[in-house]
């Protein structure tokens, strides 16, 4: 029992570590497409101390006329959540995307046609992508009625197409950070709906608004009209600070996580094979028994495998057990944002994780065993110790 | 006749404990010989049988066994020849205390890859028979008399049907009846099958019923 909760601590470390580096990985990736030359992503000054109770809406549309008339910019906006009838029933977020974030996303589709940006708001229905979790109950080509949450008023909504399964989109500050939109409606943002968003919008869009083709002066010119008009302080980053700044922060991050994870390894590796010579010195009785009857260190080393072998698949039975529990909990929760699919519940990046603890534990089991029948052999077998 | 067993030790060094026994020691057993060793407590008895058994082989000098330089032999060769070749009957607490009479039995041929075999377990029945302890076959050592577990590990010894018995101190901690009988269960296999015994005792009475003894003594 000790051994196997050694070799599940083992386990679970490396797991935890492994999707988090596959997770920051797959966040990296997302980010690379915006860290291009020209690209500038805006971040509110940490230091800046603002009073989000004195932006008013008119000044808000300045800043998007400003914007509209002198940049080209990519929006996506998301955390708007309303409740829509569903099979699930869970909470239905609204993602807020202009065509300038769509196309550098390039998010896939299962079902149907990418988004249309030429509609005419209020005048007719507004084409929408839905997760794959709304598919069955608003399939392609259904509409759908309902209070947009960010303009206040009633719209009609057609289903033009469903995003893959576990569509997802990783925060730009902390990369392993993932929302999925199985449970989400896309809706395309252009000029009308930006004049008749309401203020939440506005403020949140400019967040992590990312100016394209852009240069640091027009960034910083961007910057004074924002803090003219709302008070706010922005710093837009460039392709270079925001390298710099996952390099700083997050491969610094990872590169402690895995010597971390490395040093508590080789520690649970060294109990593990005391844990067995202990076993081993305390039966000294049995163990010379064994080895007089025709026991030898190949079969010992064998029987160590087999062992071994069994602890880990328990150990990792019970990893996958927890894990898919856990990805099964956000649905029982209806955490919309957090329910995927996968293969027995298990997403892409939990396989991952899992193959790379099956590896490890390779590796483990090899050290373990091999390390362990060389401390036993050095062990003298004498008839004495029967006596 | 050609021996079975040709040793010849130099020395048998202990480097922690910093001294050696069984300095220039020779020894040469006939195959079906009953051979006994005794001696003090401490001049190399229990060494030496683990010499002979094949449990250690460092020390300076020569082995053949059956012809065999033992130095020649890998360990998996000399953990095939301890299960086939040699049987060793040791005190009657040498059973394994978490298994059966029977599985402790069996051990060996386990090992062997064996226990499927329908002769074996007829020679496994016909053992337990001969010895009376098919009564006991499922329970654990401690739930058996001296008597009784000195048989199993006796039972256990002759199994594989080896060609060398080693015993060490076999009656040590047994009544007169139950000595008597282990001793006659080891002459009996000496004389069905030509087995060569050597067995290490304090016992002269059980040291005087082998036609040769060897006393060891302490090295100056």
């Amino acid at each position: 029992m000790g051994m196997l909760i050694i070799l599940f601590l083992a386990n679970y470390l490396s797991f935890t570590t492994a999707r988090s580096i596959v997770s920051t990985f797959q966040g990296y990736q997302e980010m690379e497409t915006l860290n291009q030359e020209g690209i500038y992503i805006a971040n509110l000054d940490p230091d800046s101390q603002p009073d989000f109770d004195k932006i008013k809406i008119d000044d808000t549309q300045k800043v998007y006329e400003y914007l509209n008339n002198n940049y080209t910019y990519a929006l996506q906006v998301d955390g708007f959540v309303t409740s829509l009838y569903n099979e699930y029933e869970m909470e239905v977020s609204f993602n807020y995307i202009n065509e300038e974030a769509y196309k550098i996303n390039q998010f896939g589709l299962s079902q149907g046609n990418h988004l249309n940006f030429n509609y005419k708001f209020n005048k007719e229905e507004i084409p929408v992508l839905v997760g794959a979790g709304l598919a069955t109950t608003y399939p392609v080509g259904s509409t759908i009625e309902i209070t947009d949450p960010a303009t206040q008023q009633l719209v009609n909504l057609k289903v033009e197409g469903v995003l893959k399964e576990n569509t997802y989109r990783s925060n730009f500050y902390a990369p392993n950070s993932k929302n999925y939109f199985n449970f989400s409606i896309f809706l395309p943002v252009n000029k009308n709906f930006i004049q008749s968003a309401s203020l939440d919008l506005h403020v949140n869009g400019l967040m992590d608004i990312a100016l394209l083709n852009s240069t640091k002066e027009k960034a910083m010119n961007l910057n004074d009209h924002i803090q003219e008009n709302l008070g706010l302080e922005f710093n837009f980053f460039n392709q270079q600070e925001n390298f710099n700044y996952f390099e700083d922060y997050y491969f610094y991050s990872l590169t402690i996580i895995c010597t971390i994870t490395l040093i508590l390894l080789i520690v649970i590796v060294c109990l593990a094979i005391w844990n067995t010579l202990v076993s081993i010195r305390l039966m000294i009785k049995d163990f010379t028994i064994n080895l007089l009857v025709g026991l030898s260190y190949s079969k010992l080393r064998v029987i160590f495998y087999s062992y071994f072998g069994v602890l880990f698949s328990i150990t990792l039975a019970i990893l996958f057990a927890i894990t898919a529990f856990d990805r099964y909990s956000f649905w029982l929760n209806k955490d919309s944002i957090f329910a995927t699919y996968g293969i027995f519940g298990l997403i892409s990046m939990d396989w991952i994780a899992l193959l790379i603890v099956l590896f490890i534990d390779l590796i483990i089991g090899f050290a373990i065993v091999e390390l362990t029948i060389r401390k036993i052999k050095s062990i003298p077998i004498s008839m004495g110790v029967l006596q | 006749m050609n021996s079975i067993i040709k040793l010849k030790i130099r020395k048998k060094t202990f480097k922690k404990k910093g001294f050696s026994i069984l300095n220039d020691f020779e020894l040469e057993v006939e195959p079906g010989e009953k051979l006994s060793i005794i001696g003090e407590s401490g001049v190399g008895k229990t060494s030496l049988l683990n010499i002979i058994g094949l449990l250690d082989t460092q020390y300076q000098g020569s082995y053949k066994l059956f012809d065999t330089s033992v130095k020649d032999l890998s360990r998996n060769k000399l953990a095939e020849w301890r299960n086939q070749k040699i049987g060793f009957v040791l005190q009657e607490s040498a059973l394994i205390n978490s298994l059966t009479i029977e599985d402790n039995i069996k051990l060996p041929l386990m090992y062997a890859n064996i226990e499927k075999d329908l002769t074996v377990q007829d020679r496994f029945k016909r053992i337990v028979t001969k010895i009376g302890i098919e009564p006991i076959l499922k329970k654990k050592p401690l739930e058996c008399s001296g008597g009784q577990r000195a048989r199993a590990v006796f039972a256990r010894a002759v199994i594989m049907n080896p060609q060398i018995i080693l015993a060490d101190e076999p009656t040590a901690s047994l009544d007169s009846k139950n000595k008597e009988k282990i001793i006659n269960l080891l002459f009996d296999m000496n004389k069905e099958f030509n087995t060569t015994v050597i067995t290490v005792t304090h016992d002269l009475d059980v040291a005087n019923r082998h036609e040769r003894i060897i006393t060891l003594e302490r090295n100056e």
